[in-house]
Order: C-alpha cells, then structure tokens, then sequence
C-alpha cells in the first residue's frame, strides 16, 4: 500500500513538473521548429549569448531587481521593524494591510499601478511609463514580503539582548550596528533574496507599467511566444528557471542557518 | 520609560536618513529618465525582425540620434498599449492596413507633412492611393504581402494554385492547417467561392461557413501564420495557409518547400509607417520614414525581413531572385484580383457570429 502510495505520487509529480522539464530539454534540440528531437545541441545558448536584444532585456531585468530589492529592502526592514517594535495607533491596521499587496491578484495591482501613473502623469507631467514606474510598481509588491520576512525574525529574537547593550552603556548607533543589524541580517538578507526573485519572475506588473526601452526577459519571451516558440527561447526561459530555483535554494539555506543561531 | 523615549527619537534618524536615501534614488531614476527622453531619441513601436539593424545604426550615426525600438508580436497588444499612455510615448508604430482607418478615426496619428518626406514620390503609385488612406495623408506603406498556401514539394506532383487544394474534399492535397484569424479564414473561403472579401451578404457567409466548417473537419486545425509554417517545416502538415513573409523565411530554411498565392484571388495586407498624434518626437519621425523611403534603405531592408517592399524605386537595388520570385512580387493577373480587408464595423458582427459557429462545429 506504502508502496502504491509513493509510485502515485511520484507519477503525479513528475506529469505536474513535466513542462519544466520539457522546456529545458528542448532547449538543446537541433530542430530549430520545435515539436520533434532532432539531436542534442548547445548551439542555443550561444546564439543567445549574441543576440543583443536579449542581452538588453537581460541587463533592464537586472537593473529592476537590483535597484527595487534595494529600495525596498531599506522600506520593508524599517517597516517590519516598527511593526514589531512600536505601538501606535492604526498598527492593527497597518499590519493586516500588509497582506493586501500580497493577497490581490497581481493583474488588478498591475492595472492599480497604470491607472495611477496615468493620473499621476496627467497632474505632473512626469511619471512617463519606463523603468522607473515598473521599478515603483515591484517595490510596491516586494515591500510586504520584505517587511514580514523580518518581522518573523524579529519576533524570534530575545528583547533581552539589547536591554543587556543599554545597561553596559551602548547609544542607539550602537546598539543598532552592533546588535541589531547583525541579528537581523539573515532575516533580511533572506527578504532581500525573495524580493529579488519575486522581481525576477514578476511579468504582469512589468508588462503594464514598461515604457520605450524598458523590455525585461519575461515580457521579451512573452513577446516571442506568439511568433512560435523557438529553441532560443527555451534557452531563456531554461536560465531564468536556473537563476529562480538556485536563488530559492540560497533562500532555504539562509532560513536553515538563520533558523540554528541566535534563536531563543 | 523617558529614557525610552529619548532613545526612540534618536534611534529616528537612522531610518530618515534611509528614507531620503530611497527617494533620493527614485528621484536620480526618473530624472535620468526625463533627461534622457529630452535627447534626440526615436521611439519605434515594430513587429519583431521587422527592421534590418544595419539600417537603424546607418540613421542612428546620420542623425546624431538613438534609436530605442520596442516590439509587438500582434496588433492587438499594440494597440492596448498606446491607448493605455503609450501614445505620448512613442514616435512611430507600423499597424496594418485594416486597423489605419481606426486609428484615424481616434485621432490616435499626426497627419504627414509631405514637404518633410521628399522620398515619398519613390511609392508605387498603388500605394500612394491605397484605399485605407488614400494621399499617405496619415500613412507610409512599409511592407506588403498575401496570404496564400505554404507546403512541400512532392516529386511528381504539381501543386495547382488554387483555394480548391484546401476547400474542395476532391482536390485536397494532404493535411493542412487554417488561419487561425477570422476574416483569413473566412476571406479565403469567399474568395474561393468567387465572392468578395468584404462580403456582408447573408446567404454568401452561410454558404462559406458550411464550406469552412468541413474544412475544418479534415484539417490538422487552426493555427497562427508562424504556426501553420513550422508545421510544414517539421513535415506534420502537407500544407498551410501562411503570410507571405512568414513564408518566404520557411523557404530559406528549407528549399524543399515552396508558395503558392491562389488563382481565384487573395487577401493583400500592407503594413505602413504611422507617425502617433502625440509623438514627442515628430520631427525626427519624419526623417527616419523619409529616409526609409530612400530606394537603396529600402532595397536593404526588403533583402533583410524578405518582404515585398511597395518601393518602386528600390527595385532597381533589389536581389535578382527575389524581384523574380512570384510568391514575393506576384504577375499582374494574381495581383489585380487581390483585395484589401475593410474595416466593418458594426457589421462585422456576422463574421464573429460565424466564425464562433465554426469553432464550436
């Protein structure tokens, strides 16, 4: 019984990832029409490495993960950590509106986020659609899992510790160098990880708030899927669902480490 | 708890100073991005391999200008976009022939000024009165071509150009795949009937849906342009119904193929450089489509996306087998039974009507 059990469920598995599996695979297919193996090549990936639209699309998706983990990183920290530490009125509802960015879905945010540049653009005469609204918009969706990754941290750290630094006379500068921050660095380092990663994969909000120029690898192969999905894209696509679970795996490693120090 | 106090107010300057530190950073982006804006850059709105890059370098060092190019993969993404802020944004988008018409009548485009286009006189007289914007009051044509049916040679056996090797059970030449576009598929079906495309005739669609619809019964099913080629190429399907462009990229992969454009007549669809009514650059715009006009430009770029170009003056520039390809520049008696799709409007809901029966049969 045991033993149907784990052949049930592996076949389940295995016919749930099987596309990922199958994108991968075809990204080394000679046949440049897709459908039938024709025999196995790397030709793709070197092909790819010279194209320059995709290396463009490739760096503005690096710009717009790295500039908006950083942004909000700083944002979500300072918030997780005044949620945990402060009272003040409206808290309860601040922390439960932390989960809406979260909880809706991402078409209705992606939406929110046009509509409002559009008046924002209206009333100013900036806001212009390009990199910049798209890098508002992800801090907007990477903010909440910033702040309640470190807040979780937070919450599992003894008060103790920093009324131990007051007594034996350190300022707030220090505490906060000294106690703080290397206390909370995993828990940030792993939200900083996550919000990159959500930046990666993010392609809804992206697609409604890009402007001239600012084509990032999801909506560059979105674009190209409708032409007929060549190997090249594949290859792509194959990358990203490298760079996506090996940063997944950095994330579970930190938690594990974060998780066996410092602790109560 | 006043000590307490003391502490949070100078624990507040660390996250202060972080906060100016973001908006600061924010502010640097877009700032950058107005500056850049600002600079002699046109914004190109363009199907995808639609333009050679050579060319686009060639008027980036002439004009001391950048170039930042965008792509769509359908027009009606594009379209969602510029009505969605991206009007304001770019200078120039390429719609097809069928969509200028609403274009104009949004007030989405900036009419030509043609004292700025002296290169417009190189158009084929066709093109300068095509239907959908006669005078290039609005529009430049960039490309055209047809529909017609892409498939594999078979020694032995000649492949007669005509619709009848898709719609007639007698004469079908193999398993083959349909436009998956409503008035394609149902335009071809007319045509093959002897009707007009545009044709809003009650009895001539019934007619033509019955046909479509056993068609659809013997064939590999609808797919995409690009679609329906790969299936020629991968040998899945004898034959399909292909844009002419898209086929002539499957010849040069493979010359184990070829293009037919049927006899009874075909659907001819032109792209055509628009500039958009609130381009920031509209000047600049207005070099860039002059100088695409210019015949040699424009020989170089029909050798690269390997369309026809509606250049008359190019043709002197041209590759020698394509000028003499008829799957790319037709004789004149498949060409003058060609005709342009129009835009229906509310009447075109007997198409949707139809087309959503044929799908569901």
């Amino acid at each position: 019984m045991r033993r149907l059990l784990t052949i049930v469920s592996i076949c389940l598995y295995l016919f749930l990832y099987a596309p990922i599996v199958v994108v991968i695979l075809f990204s080394f297919n000679d046949n440049p029409h897709g459908a039938s193996w024709t025999g196995f090549t790397a030709h793709w990936y070197m092909k790819l490495v010279r194209n320059p639209d995709i290396l463009q699309a490739f760096k503005n998706t690096l710009w717009l993960g790295g500039i908006s983990t950083f942004i909000s990183t700083i944002l979500g920290t300072l918030l997780g950590i005044g949620l945990n530490r402060y009272n003040f009125r409206g808290k309860r509802w601040l922390t439960s509106s932390l989960y809406f960015p979260v909880a809706i879905p991402d078409i209705i945010m992606a939406v929110a986020l046009m509509l409002f540049y559009g008046i924002a653009r209206q009333m100013s005469g900036v806001f212009d659609l390009g990199m910049t609204t798209m890098i508002l918009g992800h801090i907007t969706f990477q903010i909440p899992f910033v702040a309640i990754v470190v807040r979780a941290r937070l919450s599992g750290l003894d008060p103790a510790l920093e009324e131990a630094a007051q007594d034996l006379g350190a300022n707030a500068w220090q505490i906060f160098w000294r106690i703080n921050l290397p206390l909370l660095t995993p828990g940030i380092l792993a939200g900083a990880l996550l919000a990159f990663t959500l930046s990666l994969d993010d392609f809804i909000v992206s697609f409604f708030t890009t402007g001239p120029g600012a084509t990032t690898l999801p909506i560059y192969i979105y674009s190209s899927v409708k032409r007929g999905i060549t190997p090249e894209i594949n290859a792509v696509s194959s990358l990203m669902i490298v760079a996506s679970i090996s940063l997944v795996l950095l994330l579970t490693l930190l938690d594990k480490k974060s998780l066996g120090s410092f602790s109560k | 708890m006043v000590n307490n106090m003391m502490n949070i107010n100078k624990c507040s300057r660390i996250p202060v100073a972080l906060l100016v530190f973001c908006g600061s950073i924010l502010w640097y982006c877009l700032s950058w991005e107005i500056k850049a804006a600002a600079n002699a850059q046109l914004n190109l709105f363009i199907w995808s391999e639609y333009i050679d890059p050579a060319v686009v370098r060639q008027f980036e060092a002439n004009y001391a200008c950048k170039i930042v190019i965008d792509l769509y993969e359908d027009e009606a993404s594009m379209l969602a976009k510029i009505q969605s802020g991206g009007a304001s944004l770019y200078d120039i988008v390429v719609p097809p022939n069928y969509l200028v018409p609403i274009l104009v009548r949004q007030d989405m485009l900036a009419p030509l000024r043609h004292v700025n286009l002296p290169n417009l006189v190189n158009l084929e007289e066709e093109f300068q009165k095509a239907p959908y914007d006669p005078g290039n009051q609005y529009t430049v044509a960039y490309f055209w071509g047809a529909i017609g049916i892409y498939a594999r040679k078979i020694p032995g056996q000649l492949l007669e150009p005509t619709w009848a090797t898709i719609f007639d059970p007698a004469k079908q030449a193999g398993s083959f795949c349909l436009l998956d576009v409503s008035r394609d598929t149902i335009g071809a079906a007319l045509q093959y009937r002897g009707f007009k495309i545009n044709s809003i005739d009650a009895k001539q669609l019934q007619d033509v849906r019955n046909i479509v619809i056993a068609a659809k019964k013997r064939s590999l099913g609808f797919d995409n342009s690009v679609g329906g080629r790969n299936k020629v190429l991968n040998k899945t399907a004898a034959l399909a119904m292909v844009y002419s462009s898209d086929a002539a990229r499957g010849m040069k992969n493979d010359a184990g193929t070829f293009f037919i454009l049927p006899k009874e007549g075909t659907q001819i669809y032109v792209d055509n450089l628009a500039i958009l009514a609130k381009a920031p650059h509209r000047d600049l715009a207005e070099k860039f489509i002059n100088f695409l006009l210019d015949p040699k430009i424009a020989a170089q770029q029909a050798n690269y996306v390997q369309a026809a170009t509606p250049n008359k003056a190019a043709k002197a520039y041209l590759k020698a087998e394509d000028l003499n390809n008829p799957s790319i520049y037709p004789p004149i008696e498949i060409r003058s039974k060609m005709e342009y799709l129009q835009d229906l409007g509310t009447r075109s809901r007997i198409y949707d009507e139809i087309w959503t029966q044929i799908k569901v049969r």
